[in-house]
Order: structure tokens, then sequence, then C-alpha cells
């Protein structure tokens, strides 16, 4: 290997009948070898750590050896250092572990039946290594698919560098890959062409301004994209992990444009993604509340109101100037409880608090979509 | 074209063992045969698309990409070969420990010799925006609009020849291209330092002095006259509205550029003064409407926001008069527009409360007062000193549902009620005129308005 080694293993090997019983773990005498990693398995299935393997081949004398682990200035989570023998596993025994002071070592004793050669597995959690994942998609001009490529971008800030190692996934065969101490690599992972998309624009009530002209700067309403993680689309074969997205059009003059970027969250197979992509400012909604009245009053003895209902009558009007359909959502946030007396449109209980409808608007076209409800046991006291 | 990728692009062989940093078999790319720069106004972005001849042979091949004392995004760049699709990958990115400003690609090509191909990026520090210079006619009723595209290069780098496209839109950024640009490791280290990183002070002074610097610049430019105008091709993309600047042109760093964009006289306007205490104080504001349609000999194309500069014409024509500079929204196409002038002197609108009663007064049982009712007389004074025939339109806002309003018979205008807390009157003045809008108000407080 020729990389700078700074994970080593030192070992020093004494008779078990010589081993002076006074004699200190730490009195690191009489180097013997230096054995290299034989195969070296990083895992990145888990986000909050990465999980190191590596197998070495130990010389080992007869009776105890004292095999030296060193990690200095490598981010190695001492509590997680595990030590496995494979190839003589009933009778090579590890015996005992050592910390010698002030260093970032151990020291293992190894008890071997015979002279002879060992292959061991070392396993540690290392810091500051780790796997990131970005996409970059384009889609078609009547936005309707994504062509999506994903990349991974390794990380190591471990303080290691690692040869020709095994980075192993939460799914596949993984990939060989060396990566060195302060370095980043980026990598193209997989390529989904022509994934289905939708496209919609969600008008929220609850945090959008009810009337837009009376702001001084345009009210953006967001776009999504929403795309499925399943076969049909060429992908569904494992969670997409979130990372940046980046995504562009094609213009139609065999260039693109950068259309906006999002960091869409961890999807499960057959989970949709979410993707918020930009806001748009032609399509406008302005919101008024036209009606409100209180019913049903009731009063305690001292004739104080503690019970009414509250009648209301909302007015939404929605126009996209857009030359194209659009598809917005409205989203009402509500309280109580609350049922809808009368509505131009559908609409959908979407939980207690928040109703939704759902408006296709044609191109330049203007739609205004009224409801009145009703808010039973209002309680004043 | 000055330093950064040109200079730092280099080949090496691949199938040396000692690779990190020994640049053997060093081969100089040639220069950008073509450029595009797709420029944003909503984020300090631009997209640029570098056409370059790559000479590679079969297999795998290295080549160092720089791009210190630039302001581009290293996570964004990405090689493309369209003429040979599929058979040239840009298989890794490798950003080595200690080495800022530059990366070692692999490109893995299933041919051998030149290769055309596309690389594309993100930088900070050009930026485009909109103006426009507005013209009134005399009597108020017309307007002459002409629309200008400014581009100002500050990125630390000389565009020559580029092909150039501004784009209006509200794009959704996670990181600055800036912040990006100067990270010590693109893609930052794990932990910790993750995430969004503010901008360096570094940077927003950095900005700062070149706006200064390109302000003047630009000033230069206005008075040296404008560059002979060139056709502007304009396209809806998604979201996007895209203006494609016939031809090429050179931006040298430090740079701005006016280009115009359209020139439309005569566009029919609508004169408003209102008035809404909540909104704009005790003042009438002067706002000019006109709609970004056909009739209005608009329409072709949304309005980018930005500044208008807004003159009027006297003098039968012979003088210009300056009116001042307002600021407009982005208009989609059929939308209209509204110019908001500001306070206007010539317009005097003032609500006066003439007389209050109260009225109805109810008790709860330990004998206080519970609710009654609150009866104003309101009058709203109305002058119009102008020598032009004036739009007037008064708001009045309530603070909560519970009213009932009485319009005097003689009041002049249209009376609508908006929603459950405001009204409007709209009326019309003549020149040099006065008028009066009465109404008595009953607001309902308390137990009354259980009533």
């Amino acid at each position: 290997m020729k990389f700078q080694k700074t994970l080593s293993i030192f070992f020093i090997t004494l008779a078990f009948s010589n081993l002076a019983f006074t004699s200190p773990a730490y009195a690191r005498i009489k180097l013997v070898t230096l054995p290299d990693r034989e195969n070296t398995m990083v895992r990145l299935d888990n986000p909050q750590a990465t999980l190191v393997e590596e197998e070495r081949i130990l010389n080992l004398h007869k009776g105890i050896n004292k095999v030296d682990f060193s990690w200095k200035a490598v981010h190695v989570d001492s509590d997680s250092i595990r030590l496995k023998i494979i190839q003589h596993p009933k009778d090579t025994r590890l015996i005992n572990v050592s910390y010698p002071p002030n260093s970032q070592s151990l020291v293992w004793d190894i008890y071997s039946p015979e002279a002879r050669q060992e292959k061991i597995r070392i396993s540690y959690l290392l810091a500051n290594i780790d796997r990131l994942v970005s996409y970059e998609a384009i889609t078609d001009k009547e936005e309707t698919k994504l062509d999506i490529s994903s990349y991974m971008i390794l990380r190591n800030f471990s303080g290691e560098s690692l040869g020709p190692a095994r980075f192993q996934l939460d799914y596949g065969e993984g990939f060989e890959k060396s990566i060195n101490d302060g370095e980043s690599k980026r990598m193209l992972f997989y390529q989904a062409n022509q994934v289905k998309i939708s496209k919609s624009f969600t008008f929220d009530a609850g945090k959008h301004p009810w009337e837009p002209n009376k702001q001084q700067t345009n009210v953006g309403i967001p776009i999504h994209y929403v795309l499925e993680n399943n076969k049909n689309n060429q992908l569904g074969k494992h969670a997409l992990w979130g990372g940046k997205m980046r995504i562009y059009q094609n213009d139609g003059h065999d260039g693109s444009i950068f259309l906006g970027e999002d960091k869409p969250a961890y999807t499960p197979i057959n989970q949709k993604m979410k993707l918020y992509v930009g806001d748009s400012r032609d399509v406008v909604v302005t919101q008024r509340k036209t009606h409100h009245e209180r019913k049903n009053i009731k009063r305690n003895r001292n004739n104080q109101i503690i019970l009414h209902d509250k009648v209301e009558t909302m007015q939404v009007t929605i126009e996209n100037f857009k030359d194209k359909a659009a598809t917005i959502n409205i989203i009402e946030p509500m309280s109580g409880e609350w049922e809808i007396i009368k509505s131009s449109h559908t609409y959908k209980r979407k939980h207690q608090q928040q109703m939704e409808f759902t408006i296709n608007l044609p191109a330049k076209g203007k739609k205004t979509l009224t409801y009145r409800y009703i808010v039973k046991n209002v309680k004043t006291i | 074209m000055r330093h950064f990728i040109s200079t730092a692009f280099l080949i090496f062989g691949l199938g040396i063992s000692n690779i990190s940093h020994a640049k053997i078999d060093l081969v100089t790319l040639p220069d950008r045969d073509k450029t595009q720069l797709t420029i944003y106004n909503s984020a300090d972005l631009t997209l640029v698309r570098e056409q370059r001849t790559l000479t590679l042979k079969k297999g795998l091949n290295r080549l160092e990409f720089g791009w210190e004392n630039t302001l581009i995004d290293p996570t964004s760049v990405q090689l493309r070969a369209p003429r040979h699709a599929g058979q040239v990958r840009l298989q890794e990115v490798s950003y080595p420990k200690g080495v800022k400003g530059s990366a070692i690609w692999t490109i893995e090509s299933d041919i051998a010799g030149p290769v055309p191909v596309e690389i594309t990026f993100f930088t900070s520090g050009i930026n485009w925006h909109a103006f426009y210079m507005g013209t009134l006619s005399e009597d108020e009723q017309h307007l002459q609009l002409q629309g200008y595209v400014t581009i100002r290069n500050y990125s630390g780098e000389d565009y020559e020849n580029a092909s150039t496209r501004v784009i209006v839109g509200k794009i959704h950024l996670l990181d600055e291209i800036a912040a990006l640009a100067r990270r010590d490791t693109p893609y930052n280290k794990p932990d910790g330092s993750r995430g969004r990183l503010p901008m360096t002070m570094a940077v927003g002074a950095m900005k700062q002095k070149a706006y200064r610097e390109m302000d003047m610049a630009e000033e230069k430019m206005q008075m040296n006259d404008m560059v002979a105008p060139k056709d502007i091709i304009k396209e809806g993309l998604s979201e996007y509205f895209m203006y494609s600047i016939a031809g090429t042109e050179n931006i040298p760093n430090q740079w701005g550029k006016r280009l115009p964009s359209f020139n439309i006289k005569d566009i029919p306007i609508r004169n408003l003064y209102r008035f809404e205490a909540e909104r704009y104080g005790n003042a009438a504001h002067r706002l000019v409407y006109f709609r970004n349609d056909k009739k209005h000999q608009l329409g072709n194309e949304p309005l980018p926001d930005g500044k208008i500069k807004v003159f009027r014409e006297i003098n039968d024509k012979q003088s210009l008069a300056y009116t001042g500079q307002v600021h407009s929204k982005y208009i989609p196409v059929n939308q209209e527009v509204e110019l908001d002038f500001g306070a206007a002197r010539e317009v005097k609108i003032e609500p006066v409360l003439m007389s209050e009663q109260t009225e109805n007064y109810q008790f709860n049982n330990k004998g206080n007062i519970s609710g009654f009712d609150r009866i104003q007389q309101w009058e709203i004074k109305l002058e119009n000193n102008r020598d032009i025939p004036i739009s007037v339109e008064v708001w009045r806002n309530f603070s909560n549902a519970y009213w009932d309003i009485d319009n005097a018979r003689n009041n002049k205008g249209k009376f609508h009620k908006v929603d459950i807390d405001s009204v409007k009157y709209t009326v019309e003045l003549p020149p040099q005129s006065k008028s009066t809008l009465a109404y008595t108000l009953t607001q309902y407080e308390g137990e009354r308005q259980n009533r």
C-alpha cells in the first residue's frame, strides 16, 4: 500500500513463558511486523456514523502475543473498536485489551496455541468520513418527464487515507475506491431517464398574503414537481437518499436553463418525492372573507355568552396568467368543529386543521372559489 | 480571455501509479470555442456553457480543472459530449487535500481523438436587471414606455464573444453561489460544517465595491451613448421568461451593458388617486394603470420588475419635466400594471369625523355596560386641484365585521363592499373641482354585536 499509514498495528510478540508479570503492556519493544490491510470495507449505510472493517494477517507466535493498535490523529471512536478472529476462531483467543495512558492506542493480548498466521478483522467507527448524494436532473420543455443523474460524494476528513476499499451502501454491491485523507470525490452513481413528474402550484392561505396587489413585491406561488420512486420510472430499486437536486430544463436550443434546486427528503421505494422548484409569479391568488356572523348564542346565568356558532364565507380568486394550463392546490387552514355548508368546488378534508381544493385552470384562465362554513361550539369563556 | 479555466486545464495521462500530483504528459487545453451566459436576476447566479475541444485517448483520461480566483461553484461543474453521447463520461471528480481551487477529473472515453465537449457551471458575479424609461403625454392619458436590459459583470472574468441570455423569474436556491465558490472544500466537511454557509464579509465587501464601480462604469457608458440596438428574442420556459440577445457580446470584467428591449409609444393609461390611511398614511397616492395586453400594444412578454424613470412632455412636446422614479413589480402578460408615484400634492383627500353619538346601551347582571352602538357621521372631502379630470378611490377599513353603513343619497360615484371589514368609494372628479362623500357609520360594540 502506497498511502501514508497513520492507522497502524504494531505487534510485539513474546512467548508466554518469557513474559514477566511486571512488564508493562505498553512497553513497546521489539516491533516485529507491520501487516498491511488485506480487505477494507467501509459501510456507509448509517448516516450517523461510518463503520470500517479491515482484515489483517498476523504472524502469531505460540503463547500470548501483544498486538498494538494505534490511531494517532485518526478520528476513531475508541469505544467502538472490535476484534474478530477469522481463521482459527476456536483456539486463537483474545485474552485481554489494555489501554496505555495518554495515547490513542490499545493493546490486544492474543493467545495462539502454536506459531501460525491468523487472519483478524478489526471493526471501528470512523468519524469525519461520509457520503453525500446529489442529483442533477433535466426536464423536457413540457415539464412532464425528468432525466435524473445521481452522484455520490465521498468526503474523507477522518485523518486516514483509505487505499482500495470496498464502500458498501444500504443496498447493492457497493464499489471499490481509494480516497485520501482530506479528499472529496464525486462519482456518477446511477441514472434514471424519463421519470414521470407532475407539476403543481400551491397557495397556502395560512402562509401567503391574501391580497397580493397590496404587497410591495410579487407574491410567489410555490411550484412543486412530484415523482414516484418506482420501477416504472427506472427507479424503485432502493430508497432515494436526500440530497441537493439541481433541476434544469431543456431550452429547445440544444442547451438548458437552470430551474432551481431543492433538497428532497429520504424517499423509500414506491413513495413520492416532492421537489420545491421555485415560485411562480404568473399565478395570482386573492382571498377575501366576505361574510361573518354568530349563531346559536348560549348564555350563562350572568347573561354572558359562553357558546356560539360562527358562520363565515370565503372567496378565493385564482388567476392564471400563463399560456399553459395549471393545477393549483389551495390550502385553507381550519380550526375547531368546522363543517362546510356550501362550496363551489369539491374540497378534501386533509385533517382537522386543514382542507384543500385542487383547481385546474386553463391557460389565461380565472376562477372564483367560494365556500361557506360553520364552526360549531366556539367557547368564549 | 484571462487566466482561469483556460490556463488551469491540463490533461495528463493515466496509468501512472503515483498519480496524485505527478503531472506527467501535461496537455494544455485549447481555448473556449464558444461561450453562452444565462444570467438570472432573482439570485446572483449565471449558468455558463462553454464549448471546447478535448483531445482524448481511449480509456481513462485525467484532467485538471481549476477555478481559483473566480466565483465559480465547483460542485456545479458538468461535462457532456453532445456529439458523442454515451461515449464520453465524466466518471469522477476528485478534490485532493490541500489543493484549493482545483479538481482532478477522470473522463472515460470510448473514442480517441478530438472530441467537442460542453462544460457547464454556475458562477456568481454577473447580474442583470430591467430598467424602464416612461414618458407621459401632456394630458397624461398616454405613456411611452422604453424597456432596457442592463447586464453587469463583476465576476473577475472577461467574457468575450459570449452569447447572452437573461432570465426573468424567482429561483429557489439552497446556497448562495458566491458562498459555494469560497468554500475551502467544495462539499464542506462532515459534521458541524455542513449546510448553508453565510456569505463571508469579504464577498459582501467585494460586491459592494464592485457594485459602486459598476454604477460608475454604467454612468460613463450612458454618457458615451448606447450600443447599437440588437434584437432580443423572447420566450417562456417553465415559470421563467428568457431574453436571448442576438449575436454575441463582449462583457469585460467590471463593465455594464445596457441593451434596448422594446419601445412602445402611446400606451393608453388610467390615472387614479387612491386614499387608504392604513396603507398610505394621510395623503392620497397617485397611481398610473395600464394592462400588459394587446390593447395597450403590450402583452408579448411579461414585464420584469425594475425601476421606471418617468418624465412628462410639456409645452406642446417641446420640453420634458421629470415626474419621478417608481418601481414596478413583475407583471405577467394580461395583468394590470400599477405604478405608485407616491403622495400626490395636487389632489387632497381628507376624511373628517363630523359628529359621534352612542346609543342602545346594554347592561349585564352586575349592572355594568355590556354593549352599545357607536354612530359616526363622516365626510370625506375630495379636492382635485389639477387641470385634468381624475379618478379617485377611497378605501375605509374597520376593525371588525360588526358595522352598518348608510351612504348619503347625493354622494357621487360608486360604493362597494370589498370584504367583511373594508369598503371602497370610486368617484370621477372634473378638473379643478371639489366633492364630498358623506356616510353614517354604526359600529356595534360588545353585546350589541349579537343583536
